[in-house]
């Protein structure tokens, strides 16, 4: 547990600052790098807290098949067009299994259908957005037992979430990948322009991230529940025998 | 097949890496347009090579994102010496459309190595490079990457067996009907799944998880003939920012450096995987011919 402190305080107190001075010092495009690099710094301590924690068979499993999941539930929708629900179910993992596994299936999810559609230059920031995402809905609504007894409430709460997240968080970061990758020279009018050209696209990501929380949000975080207690995993605490 | 006989994918997955790691890098930092140029030849030439016809699908998507962003930028960078034309009352200039370019050229030229990456690095070569350095993470991804195609085999075969009933996502009009049985659809994914977890990571923990290392499908150690080239990547892609010439300015006028031997070292690195093939082909006929 120290380890993965002493690696998380490193990368945010030495690696990123170091790649930001270097990032503006060096002469040529570095910026694409840079921003590159950090949002992979930024993403490490997560990984280095899991793999120094030496995950239990099921929780590795339990991530894994929710971050596949995420990655294969746009083809339920396949005749909606621009229908893309992956966020919504990192999200709901997120939910239910707290922040840090949020985070960890947004962004292996991301990373593995990619494999499929291609790695690109954008990788890392939609592991990074996706990851975001998951992260986020985790710190918001993990543990809300009183708030889940009031279906209402946390339906409106859950859609909301959904859409603000991405059309906020989840959208803005995919776009500033675009801002790197595309303009020779950063500047605020480019970034303004690129945030802006993708907002529409964000609006209907968004939509259908808080339509899928909507429908599937409850029944989901319900089935992931009922597996905690049964079978006892990702409950939080370390000394469940397994 | 004409990836399988690709020779420089049979390499240690090690060198793949790093000689990606090294020409993407150098495709996004540099600016210098003879270097962009010679990039995208080589990496358009050994996309081509690895995929055939669908290098001209994949340069047609990406002649007008080429335009676009060369068109673009001069837009947002008013600086450069030659106005070619004023625009909203703020200046069009050359260096600007030239720097423009040279973005867009980068911005094509990272693109296709990573269709080249895409071919030669696949997933089980990418989780072999780090099972044991990250060993839960690259089973997570090892894992990941086998129930993507399990699942959506899955979801074909639920969406199939409830059109069977009527209630198929094709066979609604409506969009939120629509809506309301891929959400079903997807429930009964993620109820199949999360049972199957279990029994999985039961079967896992009986068969020893965690308790030894974990071995890989591709159980190779470095031959000499990996070490050559690996030395050939490292210290090629050590010579182009030593031996200079790398550096191209366009504000307030475009200066280019003139080309030196670092433009030959980098030429020679971009075309390592393109030497193997020919060296290859060219062995291959002389045996043939042998016969």
């Amino acid at each position: 547990m120290k380890k993965s402190t002493l690696w998380s305080l490193i990368c945010i107190c030495l690696l990123i600052p170091g790649t930001l001075f270097l990032g503006t010092k060096l002469p040529g495009r570095w910026y694409y790098l840079t921003g590159t690099l950090i949002i992979i710094e930024a993403m490490l301590p997560f990984f280095f807290q899991f793999e120094t924690r030496r995950p239990q068979a099921r929780e590795l499993v339990c991530i894994a098949v929710m971050a596949a999941l995420a990655a294969v539930s746009r083809g339920a929708f396949a005749f909606i067009p621009h229908f893309k629900p992956i966020v919504a179910v990192v999200m709901i993992t997120g939910m239910s299994f707290g922040a840090e596994a949020g985070f960890l299936t947004g962004a292996v999810s991301a990373f593995a259908s990619n494999f499929f559609f291609g790695q690109g230059p954008f990788t890392p920031w939609q592991m990074m957005a996706y990851g975001l995402g998951g992260f986020l809905a985790g710190l918001l609504f993990h543990k809300r037992k009183r708030l889940a007894q009031k279906p209402v409430l946390h339906r409106v709460l859950l859609t909301g979430f959904g859409f603000l997240s991405v059309l906020l968080v989840v959208g803005p970061v995919l776009d500033l990948c675009s801002v790197f990758t595309m303009s020779s020279q950063l500047s605020w009018n480019m970034t303004v322009l690129c945030l802006s050209s993708g907002f529409f696209i964000n609006v209907t990501h968004g939509i259908s991230c808080a339509l899928t929380l909507l429908l599937l949000g409850r029944p989901l975080m319900q089935k992931l529940e009922r597996l905690q207690t049964k079978y006892g995993i990702l409950e939080g605490s370390d000394e469940t025998p397994v | 097949m004409s990836m399988k006989r690709d020779p420089f994918s049979q390499y240690h997955p090690l060198v793949c890496f790093l000689y990606f790691v090294a020409v993407i890098l150098f495709g996004a930092v540099l600016r210098h347009p003879a270097y962009i140029l010679a990039g995208c030849v080589a990496a358009g030439s050994y996309y081509g090579l690895l995929r055939g016809r669908s290098l001209w699908k994949l340069l047609f998507g990406l002649i007008p994102l080429f335009l676009l962003v060369t068109l673009i930028n001069p837009l947002f960078n008013p600086r450069g010496a030659h106005v070619l034309f004023r625009l909203f009352d703020r200046p069009f200039t050359l260096e600007a459309l030239c720097y423009g370019g040279v973005t867009a050229g980068s911005f094509t030229l990272t693109f296709l190595w990573f269709g080249c990456y895409n071919c030669v690095l696949t997933g089980d070569k990418f989780t072999s490079l780090f099972a044991n350095r990250i060993p839960a993470l690259s089973l997570l991804l090892v894992m990941v990457l086998r129930m993507i195609g399990e699942q959506s085999r899955k979801l074909k075969q639920i969406l199939h067996a409830r059109s069977g009933i009527g209630k198929g996502i094709t066979q609604q009009s409506k969009t939120s009907e629509k809506l309301r049985h891929g959400v079903t659809a997807l429930s009964t994914l993620a109820d199949r799944a999360l049972e199957g977890s279990v029994v999985t990571a039961d079967s896992m923990r009986a068969r020893g998880y965690g308790c030894a290392k974990r071995s890989s499908f591709y159980g190779t150690s470095l031959s000499l003939r990996d070490g050559i080239v690996l030395v050939l990547i490292l210290s090629l892609a050590a010579c182009v920012p030593l031996l200079g010439g790398l550096s191209a300015d366009f504000d307030p006028e475009v200066r280019i450096a003139p080309l030196g031997w670092g433009f030959v070292a980098y030429c020679i690195l971009l075309l390592i995987p393109i030497v193997l093939r020919i060296k290859e082909a060219l062995l291959w006929r002389r045996l043939r011919s042998k016969i």
